[in-house]
């Protein structure tokens, strides 16, 4: 392996490069993804059947407190891989978990979320409206259980094998993909819920 | 007992039957043959848990060889079908059937699986690499795309085939009109083999764009190198639209929602919106690396530079953001407004002008060229006017009011046809016999290649010519029969005809295959066809695992011919250690998992999807605390590598 | 502790509040669609360039020039089908 010690440790390696363009591109695949999922659900905005509409489902409160979870864990992870890039792989590991935490606690909120659609009465088989918004939110969601996994993982290595081009390099791959998922639930909160509520 | 009643055929037959019979026989023949001649630990340690860019390439043109095979049957079926008028050899549902495998086998399993193993196999040669950016990902890939065309392949004797086209429209194709597991099949395979897709499309545009040879830069690039990047780049925003119109689709079929009803706010033309968002870019990821290997022959046996290499490079370019802009076409007739359908009948007519740039660049790149008649080149010069009837008569498609005379007749079906088959197929077969060389060390012989190029053309000529015609007079397409008084029967027996002639064509391509494996001589140097231009032709025949045992160093875009002719030095260092990835097993288990999913997912097994779903994160989980830096080949073994084909550095 | 908190990126966690409370006026207050929808496509795209400059570093590296020409291209197609998509099942019927 050759190792260019000029440069930050995610970015040291060739294949680490590699990886990092790759995901990049990654992600242009996960903008699609996305577009496809917000181009069926404005499609199916007005289309609610016999079910409820947004206005009539949508609470500020726990979307609020899911935003300002999310768009804090996405300060964290920054401020992790800032910690990273100065060798501090304790405040590293520290920013680490706050992020997993913050995630964890956007997840609760999203299921006590569901589980208010559920009595409401929208579930994926009340209307093309319920399904899609459930769709939307369910694949934002399943993407962030994921992290959740991934970054555990994340944390494992590093607590045993250190702060390695190879761990540098997935931590700074995981950073980008938590900060897109956040991207992505800006749209979400400002597209899904503010729209429809507005 | 119950359990298992779920896989019985919905609609047997005396031929699924028989095919069932062939599938067992032909598996078990194979397993014995492997076990007779002791060959499992070969296989497993060479093929199954390669690595390697070129075996991987060579294994997906083999399967895309059987799927050729399998939609090819398909094809003679349908036209014996409809040879004459009130013909009872199918019925209508089995009918059904064998469009809709020949549709998706063909687009999904063939032909997208031919041009990735070509671009596999060629474009790190051509670049100069070692292998892809991602080697493991790359036979994930493949096994993915493989265990897709697998769970595809065994739904005609498990469970049913999906009948409701390759299109697989709403509402026919929901739980209603399509009661069998036909369509969760369809959902299941394409998703599969999708997300493979889609990996290769992230490895390739890194590799092409991380990974070249000193000194290349983007415009010194083959042009079948560039229109592998201009295609990557579309399957990897094409492909996540498909996904989750399958999930939508699954998720209507098995999980009971409205997305494709026609109650409860659904809407069945929404499946056709997002599938032709898919849809259209994909005909363009199947054309682009067409129109590649054509430049490449075309300019290798007219011993010219390409001309117009930067036009090519930008009305590629163009063609890859217009292809994300036309999709209505498809379904001008869904009755929205005039505003609409001009506006997607405009930006349709405008892709013809980027794609007739390339076609008068291929005429003038032969113009006053020393032009050689090979194989490959006979391809390329029946491709130009093929491809312009195609192309025209898709203009005629897109002008969206006389659309609606066409639409739904064998019009459309004789113009897709004339597209993909001299667009995709010849420039397949073309590829395939001009780089054969590289990837097995021998030539297939001209003569009988020769052969099977006139029955081929020929016989596409006599199959889809008359389709036009019966198409204006209004023979609608998917109809399993017609009456006599329509008059469509000669012209279907016609039809028929030259489906036999392409069939015995494609035998002739095979028999040419064994008999020059038998008798070509092995002795051909690097340059076999005497005028390579690309860095694929430096390194020698077949290429081996390392690829080129010195790092070559590009000056222009016809790197090899200018060292023949300028005095360009390709080779200017010394031989130094290797790294290469090691082989792994764990891509083909992955996959098998994934196979196992998408079955259980099919026939709601739930206990199946879990379990495999589990074992799928916890492969990766465990994986992902492993460490496999590669392995280095030293320089000792390169020499004698190197001395074998006759010295490095010549 | 200060260089584990740099300038940075705490100005740019404090932007991005002060986006979401903006984006919030179009619930807590009285407005038209239009302008709603306004503030919200405003709020949203300047939110996520925040996100990818500051806190994803798109501009460094020597991939720059790819990422940023991926993120266009993603954005154009994303954009392209989502009106495109509206402008056929929706709108289109005139």
């Amino acid at each position: 392996m050759n190792v260019n010690s000029t440069q930050p440790l995610e970015y040291s390696t060739e294949q680490n490069r590699l990886n990092i363009l790759g995901f990049w591109i990654f992600l242009g695949c996960e903008i699609m993804l996305f577009a496809t999922l917000f181009t069926s659900y404005f499609i199916y905005e007005n289309r609610t059947g016999s079910g409820p509409a947004g206005a009539e489902i949508f609470e500020i409160t726990p979307v609020l407190i899911e935003t300002i979870l999310l768009l804090t864990s996405s300060f964290t992870i920054g401020l992790a891989v800032n910690a990273m890039r100065l060798g501090r792989t304790k405040a590293m590991l520290g920013f680490l978990a706050v992020t997993l935490v913050l995630g964890a606690g956007f997840l609760s909120v999203e299921i006590y979320e569901f589980i208010h659609y559920y009595h409401v009465g929208a579930t994926l088989q009340t209307s093309a409206f319920t399904g899609m918004l459930l769709t939307t939110l369910g694949t934002h969601g399943a993407h962030v259980a994921f992290g959740l996994f991934w970054g555990l993982f994340i944390f494992l290595q590093i607590k045993k094998q250190g702060l390695t081009p190879q761990t540098a390099n997935k931590s700074f791959i995981f950073s980008l993909y938590w900060h897109f998922l956040d991207v992505m639930w800006i749209f979400i909160f400002s597209f899904i819920y503010l729209k429809g509520m507005m | 007992m119950e359990f298992f009643e779920r896989f019985a055929i919905p609609h047997p037959s005396p031929m699924i039957y028989a095919s069932m019979v062939a599938i067992a026989l032909v598996t078990i023949a194979i397993a014995v043959g492997i076990t007779y001649f002791k060959k499992w630990g070969y296989l497993w340690s060479e093929w199954l848990t390669t690595t390697d860019h070129k075996r991987i390439g060579i294994m997906y043109i083999i399967s895309a060889l059987l799927m050729l095979f399998r939609g090819g049957a398909d094809a003679v079926m349908m036209r014996l079908q409809t040879a004459v008028p009130e013909n009872a050899f199918l019925d209508a549902q089995h009918y059904n059937e064998v469009f809709t495998t020949h549709g998706v086998v063909m687009i999904i399993f063939m032909a997208m699986a031919f041009i990735i193993g070509l671009m596999n196999f060629v474009i790190p040669l051509q670049i100069g690499a070692r292998d892809v950016a991602f080697p493991r990902l790359n036979a994930l890939s493949f096994w993915l795309y493989f265990a897709g065309a697998m769970l595809f392949n065994i739904s005609f004797v498990i469970g049913g085939s999906p009948d409701a086209g390759w299109t697989n429209y709403y509402p026919l194709a929901n739980n209603e009109f399509s009661p069998s597991v036909g369509v969760n099949y369809y959902n299941w395979a394409l998703q599969i083999s999708g997300i493979g897709t889609l990996m290769t499309g992230i490895n390739f545009i890194v590799t092409i764009l991380k990974m070249r040879a000193p000194g290349m830069t983007l415009m010194k690039m083959p042009m079948f190198v560039w229109s592998g990047l201009i295609t990557n780049v579309i399957i990897v925003f094409a492909f996540p639209v498909l996904t989750i119109a399958l999930l939508m689709g699954t998720f209507d079929r098995q999980l009971g929602t409205f997305f494709f009803a026609t109650t409860d706010g659904g809407m069945d033309m929404m499946w056709a919106n997002l599938f032709w968002i898919w849809g259209h870019p994909e005909v363009y990821i199947l054309i682009l690396p067409a129109f590649g290997i054509y430049s490449q022959i075309i300019s290798t046996f007219s011993e010219r530079n390409l001309y117009g290499y930067k036009s090519m490079v930008a009305s590629m370019v163009l063609i890859s953001l217009l292809s994300f802009l036309v999709w209505l076409h498809h379904f001008f007739t869904m009755g929205q407004g005039a505003l609409t359908n001009s506006i997607f009948s405009v930006t349709t007519m405008a892709i013809a002008v980027p794609t007739g740039i390339k076609i008068f660049n291929w005429l003038l790149t032969m113009w006053k060229g020393k032009i050689r008649f090979t194989t490959p080149m006979m391809y390329s010069i029946a491709f130009i006017p093929l491809f312009t009837i195609g192309g025209v008569t898709g203009v005629m498609l897109g002008i969206a009011s006389a659309d609606y005379q066409y639409h739904n007749t064998m019009f459309l079906v004789a113009h897709f046809h004339n597209v993909i088959i001299p667009g995709v197929v010849f420039a397949m077969i073309a590829g395939l016999i001009y780089w054969w060389p590289k990837m097995f060390g021998f030539m297939l012989n001209e003569k009988i290649g020769k052969w099977a190029f006139w029955f081929i053309t020929v016989g596409f000529c006599f199959s889809f010519f008359p389709m036009y015609i019966t198409g204006l007079d209004g023979q609608a397409r998917r109809m399993y029969t017609y009456s006599e008084s329509t008059g469509f029967g000669p012209l279907n027996m016609l039809s028929f005809f030259g489906a036999g002639l392409m069939a015995i064509g494609f035998a002739v391509l095979v028999y040419n295959i064994y008999y020059s494996f038998r008798k070509s001589p092995r002795n051909i140097g690097d340059d076999p066809w005497n005028g390579g231009r690309s860095l694929e032709w430096a390194t020698h025949n077949p290429v081996p695992e390392y690829n080129f045992a010195v790092t070559p160093h590009v000056i222009s875009s016809e790197a090899l011919w200018d060292q023949k002719k300028r005095g360009h030095q390709i080779f200017r260092d010394k031989i130094e250690k290797i790294h290469m990835p090691n082989n792994t097993g764990w891509p083909i288990m992955v996959a098998g998992l994934f196979f196992v999913f998408g079955f259980s997912f099919i026939f709601n097994i739930w206990a199946g999807v879990i379990l495999s779903a589990i074992a799928i994160f916890g492969f990766m989980g465990y994986r992902s605390f492993e460490k496999d830096d590669g392995r280095y080949i030293s320089v000792e073994e390169i020499k004698e590598t190197e001395d074998k084909f006759g010295g490095a550095n010549k | 502790m200060r260089e584990l908190f740099p300038m940075k990126q705490v100005n740019g966690f404090i932007f991005s509040l002060l986006l979401t409370v903006i984006a919030l006026s179009v619930y807590f207050l009285d407005m038209s669609f239009e302008l709603g929808i306004t503030i919200l496509l405003i709020t949203a795209f300047v939110q996520a360039g925040v996100q990818l400059i500051i806190f994803m570093h798109a501009g460094e590296g020597e991939d720059s020039k790819t990422i940023y020409t991926t993120l266009y291209y993603g954005v154009f197609i994303a954009l392209a089908t989502v009106f495109g998509s509206l402008l056929a099942m929706v709108w289109g019927y005139f």
